[in-house]
């Protein structure tokens, strides 16, 4: 807790000097029952791939870099374990995390459950607009065996003002969308007085010089 | 005296117990034959003493780098750098307060006792009862616990906590190391390098004047300091990022370094008594098993047990490391042979559903030391961006949630009975146990569900009873061997003696010469000559 409230002065700090066009590092946690896809929606995120064919010896934490038009994201991807009797452990996790996506299982009402679960816990930790929070119903491609319906998972996020979509890890449907619609709300948020920890480029500039680095087009680098 | 009590065995004289200061109370073999008191204050002597001798090299090495400095640059680099006076001042400052604390250290006073004593002994004599029990209590544990549990939080303190002579230079060495290797790298910077390097010793010396600070206060200072630095670099710099992290790398690694002793586990905080805590409640949950944490790795396959070990090894080396960084890159490492260790059993990249009950199993297998006290180095003096996020704060993070959840395990967290979860806990049952009358049918090798070790053990016994058998018959061979060699000697003599009677000696007369009697001796041929042959 005290190197969270250290890091936000330094984060000030930084803001001060701060330049467009930068590459900031955004911690995303992923939170959910075990079995609902988290892991897997993170190897999509990061790989564009459903079952990692390529040499990944985990996807527990992964990376990814999306570009926006005046900025650069570099998502840091935080896999949280699920099941039940780790719950009591889970705050360190999403600690100073910038975004948290709550997953669950469209073919099981139990894991909607336990998201509602997790966006008390949520809620308890952060105030709303400083951390971006989204609902995710996983496993979209699986409407036959759907319990929770798509209205059902709207309401709850609508009523929390939360970020919601359904995507399909195994399809890859909506995962490109949802990464981008974070990336915005996250750089929104930033403009506030919350910052984030920044990764600055050797390239970047400094007050005195005035000049910006070109501004980077709508490059949407979601998978390779 | 001594030695009559050694052949005795267990007695002990009262007064070897004792503190060697006099002091009264019990001392302890593990704190040189003192009392944990008096060992503080010895232990603390000798730390002032290392201050003392880094504050001389840190000089020394200063005093090198500007020379070097002078002969490379020439004459042009003072001015533009603060005030050169206020850098004499303090050179001055330092200097005279090393006379006094060298005066302190020869001085009477400080070799026969401590200014404490005195005090101390006001103390016992005004002596409100629980104090003494106290003090009881405290040598006790000291006494009682030494083998096992002060072990493993003293074993691996050598650097910094043992006042011997020999190991005390030995981390002077590595202390002298990393300020030189910090002084060449900043000797690249060329005059920042110099700010930096009078900064950061201006930083030390601060801070050694702050110890009774609390850790909360220490790690405050250490943080602002980061701050202002990274602040200073980045203005410097113009910004580049990557330049400011690798020389506040550097910063990092000398400052913790010099510092380390100090704020390791002050004793300020309870840190020590978490460690000792936790340590407890791992070497209790020993019995837990893989198949309770539901842990996705088969020691049975050669290459994943030998990942496993490699990840125990990582997170116990973790504790021998001084700068948080480099303690980080221990769970790092660590956690990347976990991953290894379950990638090869399952055949598919390790989820967090996987990793983090793995990395409790680790850390349960190797209760590494002084965990607890590593766990907050980190978090009071580690760069913090590098705790919240980046792949090393994310196995950081795991590691905490692995202890955390250590700190709270319950028979729910380990799909178990309450009842078995406490019999386990108090040693009355283990999972294995159950079934005792298994392992003599089962005999060696067919240990069914028992584990492999037990099965071992087992397999050593039958061993070890198998060999004594064949020792006892050994024994018997040699002994019917020894009464047969004594039997036969025996019938020889016997033989000897009879025949010798038998055949009692008697001297006939001598014979007359062999050829007298030869009639026909003039028959044979001339003896042979030898003939010369030429050629």
């Amino acid at each position: 807790m005290m190197a969270e409230r250290r890091l936000s002065s330094r984060e000030e700090s930084l803001l001060e000097v701060q330049v467009e066009a930068r590459l900031l590092r955004v911690k995303m946690v992923l939170l959910g029952s075990s079995g609902v896809g988290k892991s897997s929606l993170a190897l999509r995120f990061s790989k564009d791939e459903f079952k990692a064919s390529a040499p990944t010896i985990g996807c527990a934490y992964l990376t990814q870099v999306v570009c926006l038009h005046n900025a650069r994201i570099r998502f840091e991807i935080w896999d949280t374990a699920g099941e039940e009797k780790y719950h009591s452990v889970t705050p360190l996790y999403y600690r100073g995390a910038h975004a948290a996506l709550v997953v669950y299982d469209i073919c099981k009402r139990e894991s909607f459950a336990r998201a509602q679960l997790w966006l008390k816990e949520l809620e308890k930790q952060y105030f709303p607009g400083e951390t971006v929070v989204g609902l995710v119903g996983n496993k979209a491609d699986l409407s036959d065996g759907r319990k929770v319906s798509l209205q059902e998972g709207y309401r709850l996020a609508e009523s929390k003002g939360l970020l919601f979509m359904e995507t399909s890890a195994k399809s890859g449907q909506q995962i490109s969308e949802l990464l981008m619609t974070i990336a915005e709300r996250v750089q929104k948020s930033t403009r506030e007085d919350r910052g984030l920890v920044e990764w600055r480029e050797v390239e970047s500039v400094g007050l005195h010089q005035g000049e910006r680095p070109h501004p980077l087009g709508t490059c949407c680098l979601v998978g390779p | 005296m001594s030695q009559k009590s050694e052949r005795r065995g267990i007695h002990v004289d009262q007064s070897e117990l004792l503190c060697k200061k006099g002091c009264g109370y019990y001392g302890n073999a593990a704190w040189q034959g003192l009392c944990s008191k008096c060992w503080r204050e010895e232990y603390q002597r000798a730390r002032q003493k290392q201050i003392q001798e880094d504050w001389a090299l840190a000089e020394k090495l200063q005093r090198e780098e500007e020379a070097a400095y002078a002969s490379s640059q020439g004459a042009q680099s003072q001015p533009s750098l603060t005030p050169f006076s206020k850098f004499e001042e303090k050179k001055t400052n330092e200097k005279t307060r090393k006379v006094t604390t060298v005066k302190k250290f020869f001085s009477p006073s400080s070799r026969t006792a401590p200014k404490k004593a005195p005090c101390e002994k006001v103390e016992k004599v005004s002596g409100a009862r629980e104090r003494h029990g106290e003090a009881l209590l405290r040598d006790l544990r000291g006494m009682f616990t030494q083998p096992w549990e002060m072990m493993s939080p003293t074993e691996e303190s050598h650097e910094g906590k043992t006042p011997s002579p020999s190991i005390s230079r030995q981390s002077s060495i590595e202390t002298d190391r990393v300020s030189r290797d910090f002084v060449d790298f900043l000797k690249n910077l060329q005059k920042p390098g110099r700010e930096i390097h009078k900064q950061c010793r201006a930083f030390i010396e601060n801070m050694a004047n702050k110890k009774d600070l609390g850790a909360d206060e220490l790690s405050e200072c250490v943080q602002d300091f980061y701050q202002n630095m990274s602040d200073r670099l980045m203005t410097h710099f113009k910004g580049s990022t990557e330049r400011v992290e690798r020389v506040m790398d550097q910063v990092e690694k000398y400052i913790m370094t010099r510092l380390y002793k100090n704020v390791f586990c002050p004793e300020t905080t309870d840190d020590e008594k978490k460690d000792l805590a936790t340590q407890h409640r791992i070497r209790a949950l020993h019995w837990v098993t893989i198949e309770m944490l539901c842990v996705p790795v088969d020691e049975e396959i050669p290459e994943v047990s030998d990942n496993v070990v490699k990840a125990i090894t990582d997170v116990i080396e973790m504790d021998s490391k001084r700068v948080p960084r480099d303690k980080l890159a221990c769970i790092t490492r660590c956690s990347k042979h976990i991953f290894n260790a379950i990638k090869i059993t399952k055949n598919e990249p390790a989820s967090a559903d996987d990793f983090l009950p793995t990395l409790i199993y680790i850390v349960l297998k190797a209760n590494p030391p002084r965990l607890q006290s590593n766990i907050q180095y980190i978090t009071r003096f580690c760069n913090p961006s590098r705790l919240m996020t980046g792949e090393d704060g994310y196995y950081f993070t795991n590691l905490c949630c692995a202890v955390a959840f250590i700190e709270k395990l319950d028979a729910q967290s380990l799909n178990l009975s309450a009842e078995d979860f406490e019999r386990y806990m108090s040693g009355q049952a283990s999972p294995r146990k159950q079934e005792p009358e298994l392992w003599p049918q089962a005999g060696p090798g067919g240990g069914g569900g028992s584990s492999p070790g037990l099965t071992q053990v087992y397999q050593s016994l039958d061993l070890l009873t198998g060999l004594e058998a064949r020792q006892e018959r050994v024994l018997e061979g040699a002994r019917g061997l020894e009464s047969d060699l004594i039997s036969w000697q025996e019938s020889v003599e016997r033989e000897v003696q009879e025949i010798l009677e038998k055949y009692p000696l008697e001297i006939r007369t001598p014979a007359s010469a062999i050829d007298s009697d030869n009639v026909e001796n003039d028959r044979l041929p001339p003896p042979l000559q030898p003939q010369v042959f030429v050629g």
